[in-house]
């Protein structure tokens, strides 16, 4: 029982999360309607996308926590760009490009320079905040055209061409990190990146791609808020970058790197962004929000943290357990069960 | 005193010369020792929550949820004085909070065995939704502060302590503690072995857990205190009181010689790092440079000076590496 929750970290997000709809069904009629699921899948975009780069810079056992500051600077460009007359195609091109550049200086503090990440993504959150507020002169940025605020609506059955582009990329994300050499490299410099460079893994490219690609996201991130909300205020995707690693934990990412699923932080985010939507439904004050979320957060962590040391010890149980049965030692038949046991361990 | 030259303190210390030089070249009257001095009041939190931090880095762990445990304390005290709590009964009250922040922080990392860094986080949400409901419950709704001290209190903002004023004083009275904490006692080299390394910490007899648990707990007291320090000086307690001080903190206790790694760190580096970045923003704003361009400065300044900390010692490595094959050469013939 214990290794299957353990295990299928996603079949157990999706079963909380559907015993609490239910439950919410109940509470509150009008909550399980196809119009909520638009809603909160719609404005889950923005988090899902910042998730999925700060999981990519996760699974090298990195960490980025500039991606707020790169999604304010590349909407930042894009308004700006837009608003001087450039077109949306070249616009948009003009903002991934800024969010590459910085997750490229990211990458390259990081991989090359050799700078704790969370060092060096600390220091350019704030000075990519800077920029972005040299670059506005510190106002908001209003009066978006009219097509990009259309590119946030509807094509039929509620969602946009924008979620439509989201859930591309995840898919793409996946075949990236399950069906391609370089996407296993990821996960092999984040096991071991000793072990990933004696095998001949590029370790700082790999690293270096992360933390552009985590910028890339964050890019098109805030694309989708500019989208979404028609203007661009200075503090744009302010404290997100907390939320995406927090979703990458409740998705069974480990930040020791080399673990976890883009299922997994796909199915927390959506998690996340529905508990806010479920405090609207409940009636409870806004100012419950922070506190919620934090709350289920921790239990969680907790929870996860001890399913993981029981494990552990009971793993470490089978081995002694070899040992026991077989004091005299030595023998091939010993040796033969303890090889068993250890491979049934660690499966 | 080669020895003292070439420490990291000493260059910060010369980087906080220049610094003052430097404004002080573009804008004469910034020298002013009242204002230098006075001036400290607008960043002294920053160095209030940065010290304490810096024992918990050192100690192999990483705090960011000081920064709502701030306002949460700071919310604490406020709610208390609305309902008529006796003026020293609320600070402590408002100690107390912290004290437990710190408590469950360190409970549940030691429990979970999770890093620091995310349980630290999802308590940054904690600390800031407990403090908001908290004032939505006196009626202050969401981030409006609550007010209404006695005089007595907000006085100590702006009170004269030994010629310093008052919240200075707290900063570097609290320095001069810790310092004598971790430099000078057994607890303090408890805390550098065990950011050396926990494993053998644990193998010579010191208890990791509870070694840890006092420095988040002395964190916890100290955003108290910060909490406390910056109501007094605005007048009013807020929930969003801290959220300006997490990133300068953490620059000041790495500026400062806190290897993020563990083990290595100090207190006066701490402390002269708290000194480069408050007088960096002030004297940027005294040159007439907008503030958005002093936030991306500081930014830039935490990359440059790990950046340069890095650089430094790889050069090191190289310069021994090459002595090393030179002397190798030497006498081989």
């Amino acid at each position: 029982m214990l290794n299957i929750v353990a295990r299928n970290r996603v079949l157990m997000l999706l079963a909380v999360m559907a015993a609490a709809c239910l439950a919410l069904g109940f509470a509150a009629p009008g909550y399980l309607s196809a119009a909520t699921a638009s809603v909160i899948l719609s404005n889950s975009l923005v988090l899902l996308l910042i998730s999925l780069g700060t999981m990519l810079v996760i699974l090298t056992r990195n960490i980025d926590v500039s991606s707020g500051s790169i999604l304010g600077l590349s909407a930042a460009t894009l308004g700006m760009s837009l608003n001087a007359g450039v077109s949306l195609p070249l616009a948009i091109a003009l903002c991934v490009l800024t969010g590459m550049a910085a997750g490229a200086l990211n990458g390259l503090l990081v991989a090359y320079l050799r700078i704790p990440s969370i060092v060096a993504t600390l220091g350019t959150l704030g000075l990519y905040r800077g920029i972005m507020l040299i670059q506005t002169g510190g106002r908001w940025i209003e009066d978006l055209p009219q097509n990009l605020k259309a590119l946030a609506g509807g094509i039929g059955f509620g969602i946009s061409i924008l979620t439509v582009t989201v859930l591309g990329l995840f898919i793409l994300a996946w075949i990236f990190l399950r069906r391609t050499r370089f996407g296993r490299y990821f996960y092999a410099v984040g096991d071991n990146r000793d072990a990933a460079h004696h095998l001949g893994v590029p370790v700082r490219r790999v690293q270096f791609t992360a933390f552009v690609a985590s910028g890339a996201c964050a890019a098109i991130a805030g694309l989708i808020f500019a989208a979404q909300i028609g203007f661009i205020p200075n503090q744009a995707g302010n404290g997100v970058e907390l939320k995406a690693i927090a979703v990458n934990v409740l998705g069974g990412v480990s930040l020791l790197g080399g673990s976890g699923s883009v299922a997994g932080v796909f199915t927390a985010a959506i998690f996340l962004t529905s508990i806010d939507s479920a405090l609207v439904f409940l009636k409870i004050p806004a100012f419950w929000n922070d506190f919620i979320a934090g709350a289920i957060l921790l239990i969680v962590l907790l929870l996860d943290g001890r399913i993981r040391l029981l494990i552990d010890r009971r793993i470490r149980a089978r081995r002694y357990a070899v040992h026991a049965r077989t004091p005299q030692g030595g023998g091939a038949t010993g040796k033969i069960a303890d090889k068993a046991l250890l491979a049934e361990a660690s499966r | 005193m080669k020895n003292i030259l070439f420490r990291w303190e000493a260059a910060l210390f010369l980087m906080l010369i220049a610094e003052l030089a430097v404004f002080g070249f573009i804008n004469p009257r910034f020298l002013n020792v009242g204002n230098l001095i006075y001036g400290t009041s607008d960043f002294v939190q920053i160095g209030l929550v940065a010290l304490p931090l810096t024992l918990v880095i050192i100690a192999g762990g990483i705090d960011v949820s000081f920064a709502s445990t701030i306002g949460l304390c700071a919310i604490v005290f406020g709610v208390s004085n609305f309902f008529g709590v006796p003026l020293p009964l609320a600070i402590g009250m408002a100690l107390v909070a912290g004290a437990l922040a710190g408590l469950l922080n360190a409970t549940v990392i030691h429990l979970s065995k999770i890093q620091p860094l995310v349980v630290t986080l999802g308590n940054l949400y904690l600390f800031q939704g407990a403090a908001t409901v908290l004032s939505g419950a006196v009626g202050a709704g969401g981030y409006e502060g609550i007010g209404n001290f006695p005089a007595s209190f907000t006085s100590f903002g702006y009170a004269e302590f030994l010629g310093v004023p008052a919240p200075l004083a707290v900063f570097l009275g609290l320095a001069a503690v810790l310092v004598v904490l971790l430099h000078f006692t057994r607890f303090g080299r408890a805390v550098f072995l065990i950011g050396q390394s926990a494993e053998a910490a644990r193998y010579s007899g010191l208890s990791v857990a509870a070694t840890q648990t006092v420095t988040y707990v002395i964190t916890g007291v100290c955003a108290a205190i910060a909490g406390l320090v910056m109501s007094a000086y605005f007048g009013s307690a807020r929930v969003d009181l801290g959220a300006a001080t997490l990133l300068p903190a953490v620059t000041a206790a790495v500026l400062g010689g806190a290897s993020i790694y563990g083990g290595q760190g100090s207190i006066l580096g701490t402390l002269l790092a708290t000194f480069v970045i408050g007088y960096l923003q002030q004297g940027l704003q005294a040159s007439g440079v907008p503030s958005q361009i002093s936030s991306a400065l500081s930014g830039g300044l935490l990359v440059a000076a790990v950046a340069l900390r890095h650089g430094s010692a790889l050069l090191a490595d190289f310069i021994a590496v090459a002595r090393q094959k030179r002397n190798n050469r030497a006498s081989a013939f």
